[in-house]
């Protein structure tokens, strides 16, 4: 991915990010004076299970972007910078998809 | 030429404080913690599709003095991010880089991020 794009799909993901970071916030307080049957019960509405999904993915997508850019910033050494990009790279894949098939088969 | 030593941009420890540089940082570790949050809510959802029995313990844990500080915090790092970025979008769009609104656009944001914090706790609680 060239930095023009990553730049742009920054910006993108961020704006996205914002109103569903306000509602996802605004729901998990909510529902921590609740019950468990009432937390299953939230994650069990189709659109709310969308929207944590999609928080999931933007947000790490968002995420990952921005670690490279930090450790571009901090990291000097090319082997260590290269090894911890693989893992934000891989943590932003595999917890979004392991969010889904929590959404869709556990809860 | 042996420069290694040399101090590297940004270097946190040697430049003097303003509030672009106090805030430029503070948005990176804002964006760390939603992060580090983000990867909690994971585990809780995990935690939620595993186990009933041990969700009484986390309500209780959630709801006493740590968690409520830990949750307030998360909830402030999210806002200031929010409102950081989107005067980093406004820098992006080409307007407010003069150093006197750059400061005052700064203050803005620090205190918008408080308010909003309160404000949002008291309506997701139901005290409002």
């Amino acid at each position: 991915m060239n930095e023009t794009r990553k730049w742009i799909l920054h910006r993108i993901s961020g704006i996205i990010l914002a109103p569903l970071y306000v509602w996802f916030y605004f729901s998990l307080i909510s529902l921590s004076t609740k019950n468990y049957s009432e937390a299953i019960y939230f994650f069990k509405n189709p659109l709310f299970g969308i929207l944590t999904i999609i928080v999931f993915f933007v947000g790490f997508f968002h995420a990952k972007i921005s670690l490279n850019e930090i450790f571009e910033d901090y990291i000097h050494d090319e082997k260590i910078k290269n090894v911890v990009n693989l893992l934000a790279l891989l943590l932003s894949i595999i917890i979004p998809l392991i969010t889904i098939v929590l959404l869709l088969y556990k809860l | 030429m042996n420069d290694s030593k040399n101090p590297v941009s940004p270097h946190l420890q040697i430049y003097r404080w303003h509030i672009s540089s106090l805030l430029s940082i503070t948005h990176r570790i804002s964006g760390v913690i939603n992060l580090l949050a983000l990867i909690l809510i994971f585990f809780w959802l995990l935690g939620l599709s595993f186990s009933e029995s041990n969700y009484e313990l986390f309500l209780l844990i959630i709801n006493g003095f740590f968690g409520k500080f830990i949750l307030i915090g998360f909830t402030w790092s999210m806002s200031f991010h929010i409102l950081s970025g989107i005067r980093h979008l406004v820098w992006d769009l080409g307007y407010g880089f003069e150093i006197k609104t750059a400061n005052i656009s700064g203050i803005i944001v620090i205190i918008c991020s408080l308010v909003l914090t309160i404000i949002f706790w008291l309506f997701a609680r139901g005290f409002i």
